[in-house]
């Protein structure tokens, strides 16, 4: 059972599809595991239908209905859409083609490897990148330039803010130094999103640092 | 959270569907008309059913394009999401989800996806809109989860009226025109912890905010 969840507003961006598509990403895998905030979002998405009710009138024009009948008609008929609920390939099983552990990571210092997937997001300017902590492992202390929006995908890490399990949801911004660790038992590895590239606080150099390029 | 569920009941009790046109059917009483028509579209294929619910949600999805830049292409939108609307059909569920909510989704996923088209992108991008933005869990049932979900979108819509107008304000850009927080604070020439605390507000008012755990 996941314990930190994204904030309403951020949920919000997501219901009225407002969010970039990597940050709209994280949001749903996070929705995938966590019927607490599927509801919340259930319910903004009836916010934005009442919005739209609520606003001006237009007028449509009068041929449309027919258009979108004859469409209707010259298409086959109503496929059986019931397989669409079941074995549906996941999103990120999509993006990336294959098992998270299978990826061609990048050992960095230590403990940490990391996975560059900006390019799978065509048109966005945010930063995308895998992370993976090996279990035990510790990661450098650092900081964050801009905001960095992070989903657990496998294992734990914690730091001094407490236990990140599976579909744990995080935002860091520059006032968040910290030193993840990874749990025992389980490779961690994280998706995130960075509006800037993180800083290392520590004594190590810039050219250590996996997110400066 | 029994407490709640309790006064959930109770409300649904002692309150009579007043919004409806049609006197509902005991059994149908938490149906709204538009949902019953849905319905209909979705197990029969009924024509007449579909024609109700085009010309009431048609110029609503044609203004929602316009409000949000697709003014040119307002009525593809609206042609696309009817065409979604009538293949989707037999998915809905009126205990999972006013008709309304489900059509705003639809109407939603569509103006994203004619967007990445526009921008070519979507030939590049390996998920598709409905991998990123559709909620998952269209099979699953949860009763409690349900009922909420109905009863939302009524109080939302009672309590909204009650809103000061500068909270609407916010919420409407965010949702009509598809501005982040970000830009509602930039175009009203406001701080946007200002807009945060307005939406903040509304949403508190609206109880849309169940717990803010991280906040
Ligand atoms: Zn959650």
């Amino acid at each position: 059972m996941t314990q930190h969840h994204p904030d309403s507003l951020t949920l919000m961006e997501f219901s009225a599809g407002n969010l970039t598509e990597p940050h709209a990403l994280c949001i749903r895998l996070h929705l995938d595991q966590c019927s607490h905030c599927r509801s919340r979002v259930d319910m903004l998405d009836s916010l934005g239908a009442v919005m739209m009710e609520q606003q001006p009138q237009v007028t449509v024009s009068g041929s449309m209905f027919d258009s979108i009948l004859s469409r209707i008609d010259s298409e086959p008929a109503v496929q059986d859409l019931s397989g669409m609920r079941k074995n549906r390939v996941g999103p990120l099983e999509k993006l990336l083609g294959t098992d998270l552990n299978a990826l061609p990571w990048k050992r960095q210092l230590g403990d940490l490897s990391v996975l560059d997937i900006s390019d799978r997001f065509p048109g966005q300017s945010e930063q995308v990148v895998l992370q993976k902590l090996t279990a035990g492992g510790k990661a450098l202390a650092h900081t964050h330039r801009g905001e960095e929006t992070t989903i657990v995908l496998q294992g734990a890490f914690s730091d001094k803010k407490g236990v990140f399990n599976q579909w744990d949801f995080v935002v860091l911004n520059q006032q968040d130094e910290h030193k993840p660790v990874a749990l025992e038992g389980d490779d961690c590895i994280t998706l995130s999103v960075l509006s800037a590239p993180v800083r290392l606080t520590g004594t190590f150099t810039r050219m250590l640092n996996p997110f400066i390029r | 959270m029994i407490k709640q569920q309790n006064q959930m009941h109770a409300t649904i009790k002692e309150r009579p569907v007043s919004t409806l046109d049609q006197k509902p059917a005991r059994a149908e009483g938490r149906k709204d008309p538009w949902s019953q028509m849905l319905e209909k579209v979705g197990k029969s294929q009924d024509r007449e059913a579909y024609h109700a619910l085009f010309q009431h949600f048609g110029p609503q999805i044609k203004y929602y394009a316009m409000a949000n830049g697709l003014s040119s292409h307002a009525e593809e939108l609206v042609q696309e999401v009817f065409v979604s609307i009538w293949r989707r059909s037999c998915l809905y569920d009126w205990r999972k989800a006013a008709a309304s909510t489900w059509i705003f989704t639809i109407a939603r996923n569509q103006r994203i996806d004619m967007l990445r088209k526009m921008r070519r992108l979507s030939a590049e991008m390996p998920v598709e809109t409905e991998d990123l933005w559709q909620i998952p869990g269209d099979n699953e049932d949860e009763p409690v989860t349900s009922l909420h979900r109905l009863m939302s979108e009524r109080r939302i819509r009672e309590s909204l009226s009650l809103l000061p107008e500068e909270q609407t304000t916010v919420i409407a850009k965010v949702y009509m025109e598809n501005k982040s927080h970000q830009m509602v604070a930039n175009e009203l020439n406001i701080p946007l912890g200002t807009v945060k605390s307005r939406v903040r507000l509304a949403l508190n008012k609206l109880k849309v905010i169940l717990q803010d755990q991280n906040v």
